[in-house]
């Protein structure tokens, strides 16, 4: 206990030690978590979007003349299981009649003598998946029906849509995966001028008989420390940032900014965490092979 | 104790030891006389296996040169105390912090820790420096330190390289003096040095090492 208690206060202690390493590591944990942080904000941002965009997606499919409104509702239930469908709304051909005559003022039968409009289901598509929405195989398994006269949807615009956010998410997991491996080797290389600096350390460590993870423990408990510190300014700077713009956001474009301020703390401190930890432990590891 | 069988290491660019055999008993106190480049540093780090020998056999205790694991020299380290002519002291701690740093490295108890250094300070007369950085010890001083450091984790051998190279005269004797103490009580020391006329005359055992070979044991 006495000697995890002496390594964890030479971790502490290095911080002041190594005062400009300990800057360095520091600030640039504290850059790639603020761009980290911006990426992590404007994904949860763009999903909303997206999620509000699908909510809009809407699949019409019209029957056939003679198909019964028992009928209708079973095959209602039968699309609602098909991979892809969040929810189903019957329009029998009564509904119908009422649609008509709420949106023309007229009722259809005095004017043709019957009720020619069909009976319809409108499929609503799931919002919250992380994959593109596939309309296709959708439309493809309706057509299937015999009962199915038409199927109405908007189909290139949703394929455009999808594609658009899948480049986009694509994009911010390319950026964010770089930023991170950027900053691991800016961690890497920080704390091996530290190490550098502490050759003699390493040196008498080794010759009073300390082993390898002996010698390893304080850099790498610097190196939390330097992910941690790094991740809570970073965490400031962005959650200071969005409450002082998001009201010049929403008065400018209407647009609400969403984010979860735990969330987004919790998930800056872990990866500063794990990248200094990564960082610190490649550079010790690679000089004491 | 330690026993060198046949031992060889030459460096890249030439210098080393070759074909030393050696043996220092539990309580010995030995003294390996050379001059510089003659292969006393080289023959300490194979004994402390800092390097390996690439002919021949080092022993020490139960750990065997051609035998241990790289994993295992920490522990073979542990039973030795070693004292350098450039002290080897970190300037960032006080003389109180470097002396406890074998004791932490061992995971001695923090109570313990206090009751063994002040010991060991006291046993080399450095008390009421304890709160000293090495910067602001004199050459001796840290020397001793560098002693009690040594001492401090009670090892089975003490390695002293030209331990009184950056000293004066009467320091040197001092030094030699306090090794002597140690030896006493119960640690078997080598040290090397350059100097003959130090140690001549102290009734130990002189181990002569020329152009990386012993002559005289």
């Amino acid at each position: 206990m006495d000697k995890m208690m002496f390594l964890f206060s030479e971790g502490l202690k290095n911080l002041w030690r190594h005062k400009l390493t300990a800057f360095s590591a520091i600030f640039s944990t504290f850059l790639t978590l603020s761009v980290t942080g911006s990426l992590i904000i404007a994904t949860e941002n763009t999903n909303k979007v997206i999620e509000y965009l699908r909510d809009k997606y809407k699949i019409e499919v019209f029957f056939k003349q003679n198909i019964s409104d028992n009928r209708v509702v079973a095959l209602a239930k039968e699309f609602n299981s098909i991979r892809g469908i969040r929810s189903t709304t019957v329009i029998t051909k009564s509904d119908a009649e009422k649609i008509f005559k709420s949106q023309f003022g007229e009722n259809i039968l005095d004017m043709v003598g019957y009720n020619p409009l069909p009976a319809s289901c409108v499929l609503n598509i799931v919002k919250n998946q992380p994959d593109a929405v596939k309309i296709r195989p959708i439309i493809d398994r309706l057509r299937t029906y015999p009962e199915v006269d038409e199927v109405n949807y908007q189909g290139r615009l949703i394929n455009r849509i999808e594609s658009y956010y899948q480049k986009f998410v694509k994009g911010m997991t390319g950026l964010l995966i770089f930023v991170l491996l950027i900053s691991v080797l800016i961690i890497s290389n920080t704390v091996r001028l530290t190490i550098f600096a502490k050759e003699e350390l390493i040196k008498a460590l080794q010759l009073i008989g300390a082993t390898r993870s002996f010698v390893k423990a304080p850099f790498v408990i610097e190196g939390v420390f330097h992910g941690l510190i790094g991740a809570l300014l970073a965490s400031i700077l962005l959650i200071g940032g969005l409450s002082l713009g998001e009201d010049i956001l929403q008065s400018v474009t209407g647009l609400k900014l969403q984010y979860d301020t735990l969330f987004l703390i919790s998930v800056l401190c872990g990866t500063g965490i794990l990248i200094s930890l990564v960082g610190s432990s490649r550079a010790i590891s690679k000089y004491l092979k | 104790m330690i026993r060198l069988d046949n031992v060889s290491y030459t460096y890249e660019k030439g210098g080393g030891v070759s074909n030393v055999n050696l043996s220092l008993g539990d309580d010995e106190y030995a003294f390996l006389i050379g001059p510089t480049g003659s292969g006393k540093t080289t023959l300490l780090r194979l004994i402390y296996l800092d390097l390996f020998p690439q002919v021949g056999r080092v022993e020490i205790d139960k750990y065997k040169s051609d035998k241990i694991k790289r994993r295992k020299i920490p522990y073979l380290r542990r039973k030795i105390g070693m004292v350098f002519q450039d002290y080897h002291l970190l300037d960032d701690r006080n003389l109180f912090d470097n002396i406890a740093l074998p004791l932490h490295v061992i995971g001695v108890e923090k109570d313990e820790i206090v009751e063994r250094v002040n010991d060991s300070i006291e046993e080399v007369g450095l008390e009421g420096k304890e709160n000293h950085f090495p910067m602001e010890l004199s050459g001796g001083e840290q020397q001793r330190a560098c002693v009690a450091r040594a001492l401090v984790k009670d090892p089975d051998i003490i390695l002293a390289d030209e331990p009184t190279g950056n000293l004066d005269p009467v320091t040197s004797f001092e030094l030699i003096k306090l090794l002597e103490e140690v030896n006493r009580e119960g640690a078997a020391i080598l040290m090397a040095s350059h100097n003959y006329n130090l140690i001549k005359g102290r009734g130990h055992r002189i181990i002569e090492i020329q152009n990386g070979t012993v002559r005289q044991s």
